[in-house]
């Protein structure tokens, strides 16, 4: 029988929350891949995004505000054969976690990180969101937000992210693909994914969205895909997706805007130097000889310091 | 023989290749050598130098005054002053005779003024020459040695002042009686790939030899010893091998003083080879090692590796060491094996980067926030940094918590010729992975005795984590009733640890069993308290050492046993709080009246321990603690 990649928890995000679909999207994608529950880590960090992983039936960290990349890469890093996927909102990823957010996208990984970005910080009372524009007032907000927003896509593609996405909570059709095609990307993949806080985000509503929401590949030549052999496209592929990616207002584009396959992966680069690594890599090294002691030799491995 | 001896220079001037070359040297006619590294945080210019001891026997500390001075800039006279005794040679260039203090810009600005005040006080002008005059006041002998002329008669091409180092361990060599053949056996292994330095190198040692000769310097010929094959190994090397050693696969780091030369020396020997028995055997693999974009990134991503079943771990600084405070929480909480090396030096804040410590051992035993087992382990001298590693690893793993394993920086930069490494004397506790995959697996499984659950694996198995209070599967619970039985179970596990392992691996009384005085200590005081112990015996006093190796969880019944009993107790750190004293009282309720502290961050020498002790025990002592204050 096919696996149910939904667990038995009870979800208690609130009714109409942006994330049931997100979570939809994901168990739906997960089981059109056909992936293996055990090959599949989710990593999350706090705030109701981070509860994600408890909602799936896979293996799952929810950790600490902020530190989900890290786990992410640590767990990718040490079995570069497992898929981790990486739920988490957009104080985890460009608040207090955007150094590492930075940082994954100078590695590749390998992750697929998705922002639920509804601009607020809903699980403790709606305080502004690093993706809340300058001058928002949401109704929980004593006054005018005043800091001005980052944005989630220009960023992503100028820390170096090799696949860069935006999807909607409420169009689950194309989110689902998108999450499908960030998990068979070898390197990390950022999906901005517009997520309706019923709650505490009065402004940014599903309403709202839809209204402004459109599909770059509605216009058939868009074309965001560099493969190997073609990497003289990069460059005006990347500003083109850094053009749309600025485009924010009375019209909001969705779908991916970046795909550059031609980017290695951390882990490919890391096979350069590590002996055997995908197919003996750290996580499943046995590391003792047969009576239980260590099998290095440490003379050979450290000629160096020895004195004859 | 016992040769104590100083070799200074500017930073970047090549003064671990000299330290390196006279260790070799020694080493080739089987003496052991000790040394410890110190240096400003600074690239280039700043005054560094290596304190160094020869002997027959393992050295296991170091002593003021030296017998030998090397200096490589005047800044070096200027700032040994203190470490010149009797007999004490000091090894110049005559060059450095026109210069005086006012020029000395790159000494501090304090330390200038120290030095000022010194040579005001002995009415001797601010100049080298005044220093000097000084020296030999006290009895030092400088030798006076044109190193430009020496070094262009051999060398014609390129700077003459490159081979400066070179040119004085050899002059050092020399007076020391040591044969030339081993002075140029040490620069072959030093310059190893580089076969035109060692020629050039090789001229310079000669043209050293023959000058020290003609000009009466060389000493008479030393004996030479059966020579056995030797390690040469700073305590940072000996972390890394033990680590990997002890199955480390994945190792993290932001860099940090004193703490990345452990993850640099793994990135260089990442491929690791087996020994003989095992190569047809196992399968080749590597040790991966990342550098993180901060500590913070460092703890967290180690432990992501350690969900998937490899033996991590991550190394870092009292700094870098802070920022891992939550992720260390989220280790006990979610019983994460993973180990923290921890290389102490001065603080707080920044404090002194590049100086030695022993301040941050409370709050190795408090990071994080709320209550969750850890294991805090120390290691004393360049052997057990690396069996210490191994076990590290191996409590992480038993006991699935995270082990924070304590190494001060004058250890890490300790350089000790190091006989043999025992590959048999630390089993490796790997566990066999399971060979299905077990869906809602119990990783918290309440139905245990001694606390520990089994060990489950990302990749093989799914189950769930998080950093709230979770249930046997680890999903989110806020029952008071679960919670209580998850917080017992989690401490249980620090008993099973306090029963199973072994007391030598927690705490060792070295020494006779019954003495006049009993010192406390942990970490690198220990090699030079043994030796004021042997001091303390020809002057008919009897001494032994209470050496504590785990604070957490603590062998109180064995430390309560031994200082009960005590006549005299003297503990010995290097802060300014006595903060293991502060852990005995704690846990045994006993309270050390007597201490030897030193948080100048430099090395404690034999010489001032022995002091302050004869102090203590005399009664003569103003205080009931000593501050030592040795050191350049």
């Amino acid at each position: 029988m096919a696996h149910n990649f939904k667990s038995d928890i009870a979800v208690d995000w609130c009714p109409g929350c942006g994330d049931f679909g997100i979570l939809t999207s994901i168990t739906q994608a997960l089981s059109e891949l056909n992936l293996d529950p055990k090959d599949v880590i989710a990593t999350s960090g706090i705030g109701c995004s981070g509860k994600t992983p408890h909602y799936l039936n896979i293996a799952g960290v929810h950790t600490l505000h902020g530190r989900s990349i890290p786990f992410a890469t640590g767990i990718k890093l040490s079995n570069p054969n497992l898929k981790v996927i990486v739920p988490g909102g957009d104080g985890d990823m460009l608040g207090i976690g955007a150094g590492h957010f930075v940082a994954e996208g100078r590695r590749n990984s390998g992750l697929t990180i998705m922002i639920f970005d509804n601009e607020v910080y809903g699980l403790t009372k709606g305080q502004a969101a690093p993706t809340m524009a300058l001058g928002e007032r949401t109704k929980s907000l004593a006054r005018p937000n005043v800091f001005a927003k980052v944005n989630p896509i220009t960023l992503a593609l100028t820390a170096g992210y090799s696949f860069v996405a935006r999807g909607f909570s409420f169009d689950m059709k194309q989110l689902k693909e998108i999450i499908k095609t960030a998990i068979l990307h070898e390197g990390s993949s950022v999906i901005d994914i517009l997520q309706p806080c019923p709650t505490y985000n009065n402004i940014n509503t599903m309403e709202w969205y839809r209204q402004r929401v459109y599909k770059l590949d509605e216009d058939k030549s868009w074309d965001p895909i560099i493969t190997p052999g073609n990497e003289g496209q990069a460059a005006e592929k990347f500003q083109r997706a850094y053009e749309r990616g600025s485009e924010w207002g009375d019209r909001i584009p969705t779908g991916i805007f970046y795909d550059n396959r031609t980017i290695p992966s951390f882990h490919k680069r890391l096979n350069e130097f590590v002996p055997n690594y995908y197919s003996n890599p750290p996580a499943t090294q046995v590391v003792i000889g047969s009576d239980g002691y260590t099998p290095i030799d440490v003379e050979a491995t450290f000629p160096e310091k020895i004195i004859h | 023989m016992d040769l104590s001896l100083t070799i200074g220079g500017p930073q970047g001037g090549g003064i671990d290749t000299s330290s390196n070359m006279i260790n070799r040297a020694f080493a080739e006619a089987g003496y052991n050598v000790f040394g410890v590294r110190e240096y400003h945080s600074n690239i280039k210019g700043r005054h560094s130098y290596n304190h160094l001891r020869v002997k027959e026997v393992r050295p296991r500390s170091l002593k003021y005054p030296v017998d030998i001075l090397v200096a490589l800039d005047p800044d070096t006279i200027f700032e040994h002053l203190e470490d010149i005794g009797e007999g004490t040679k000091i090894i110049y260039d005559k060059s450095f005779e026109t210069s005086d203090l006012a020029q000395a810009r790159l000494i501090m600005r304090d330390t200038a003024r120290r030095i000022k005040d010194t040579l005001d006080s002995a009415s001797v002008p601010n100049t080298i020459k005044g220093a000097l005059e000084l020296a030999r006041k006290k009895g030092g002998i400088p030798m006076a040695i044109p190193f430009s002329e020496v070094v262009t008669a051999a060398i014609s091409e390129g700077p003459a002042s490159r081979y400066f180092n070179t040119l004085g361990s050899a002059i050092t060599l020399s007076i020391a009686g040591l044969e030339q053949k081993f002075a140029e056996e040490a620069i072959k292994q030093v310059f190893s790939s580089k076969p035109k330095a060692v020629e050039d190198n090789v001229k310079v040692v000669a043209a050293a030899y023959v000058y020290a000769k003609e000009n009466g310097f060389a000493g008479k010929n030393l004996k030479v010893l059966p020579k056995i094959k030797r390690l040469l190994l700073t305590g940072n090397d000996g972390a890394a091998m033990g680590k990997l050693m002890g199955g480390l696969r994945f190792q993290t780091y932001y860099p940090i003083t004193p703490a990345s030369d452990e993850s640099s020396i793994m990135e260089e020997h990442e491929h690791l080879k087996y020994v003989k028995a095992e190569q047809n055997k196992l399968r080749e693999g590597g040790v991966v090692v990342v550098q993180t974009e901060d500590e913070i990134s460092a703890v967290t991503m180690a432990q992501g590796a350690a969900l998937t079943g490899s033996r991590s771990s991550t190394a870092t600084s009292g700094p870098g060491f802070s920022l891992m405070a939550e992720g260390i929480s989220f280790a006990g909480m979610d019983e994460v094996p993973i180990v923290i090396t921890l290389y102490q030096r001065g603080g707080p804040s920044t404090g002194l980067p590049t100086r030695n410590g022993q301040s941050d051992l409370l709050f190795a035993m408090n990071t994080g926030h709320g209550e969750f087992p850890r294991m805090v382990i120390s290691s004393g001298d360049v052997e057990e940094c690396i069996y210490d590693s191994m076990n590290a690893l191996n409590y992480a793993h038993r006991y699935q918590l995270p082990v924070i394993h304590l190494i001060d920086k004058n250890l890490a930069n300790t350089t000790d010729l190091v006989p043999d490494i025992d590959l048999k004397k630390v089993k490796v506790n790997q566990a066999v992975r399971p060979t299905t995959t077990r869906l809602s697996f119990k990783r918290y499984n309440l139905d245990t005795e001694n606390g520990i659950s089994e060990m489950g694996y990302f990749g093989n198995d799914v189950f769930w984590m998080t950093g709230d209070e979770h249930d046997e599967i680890g999903h989110v619970t806020e029952d008071p009733l679960v919670r209580d039985m998850q917080m017992r179970k989690r401490f249980r596990k620090l008993e099973t640890a306090l029963n199973e392992i072994p007391r030598e691996e927690m705490v060792l009384l070295l020494g006779e069993k019954n003495a006049d005085v009993t010192f406390v200590t942990w970490g690198s005081q220990k090699g030079p308290i043994l030796d004021v112990i042997d001091d303390l015996k020809e002057e008919g006093i009897k001494a032994n050492l209470l050496y504590i190796k785990m604070f957490e969880p603590f062998p109180e019944d064995f430390v309560k046993q031994v200082l009960g009993k005590a006549k005299l107790i003297i503990n010995v750190e290097s802060n300014m709080l006595g903060q293991a004293a502060r852990i005995v009282k704690l846990n045994t309720g006993i309270a050390i009246q007597n201490n030897i502290l030193k948080y100048n961050g430099r090395h404690m020498t034999e010489d001032e321990i022995l002091k302050a002790a004869k102090e203590i025990i005399s009664g003569k002592g103003k205080n009931l603690i000593e501050v030592l204050e040795n050191g350049a």
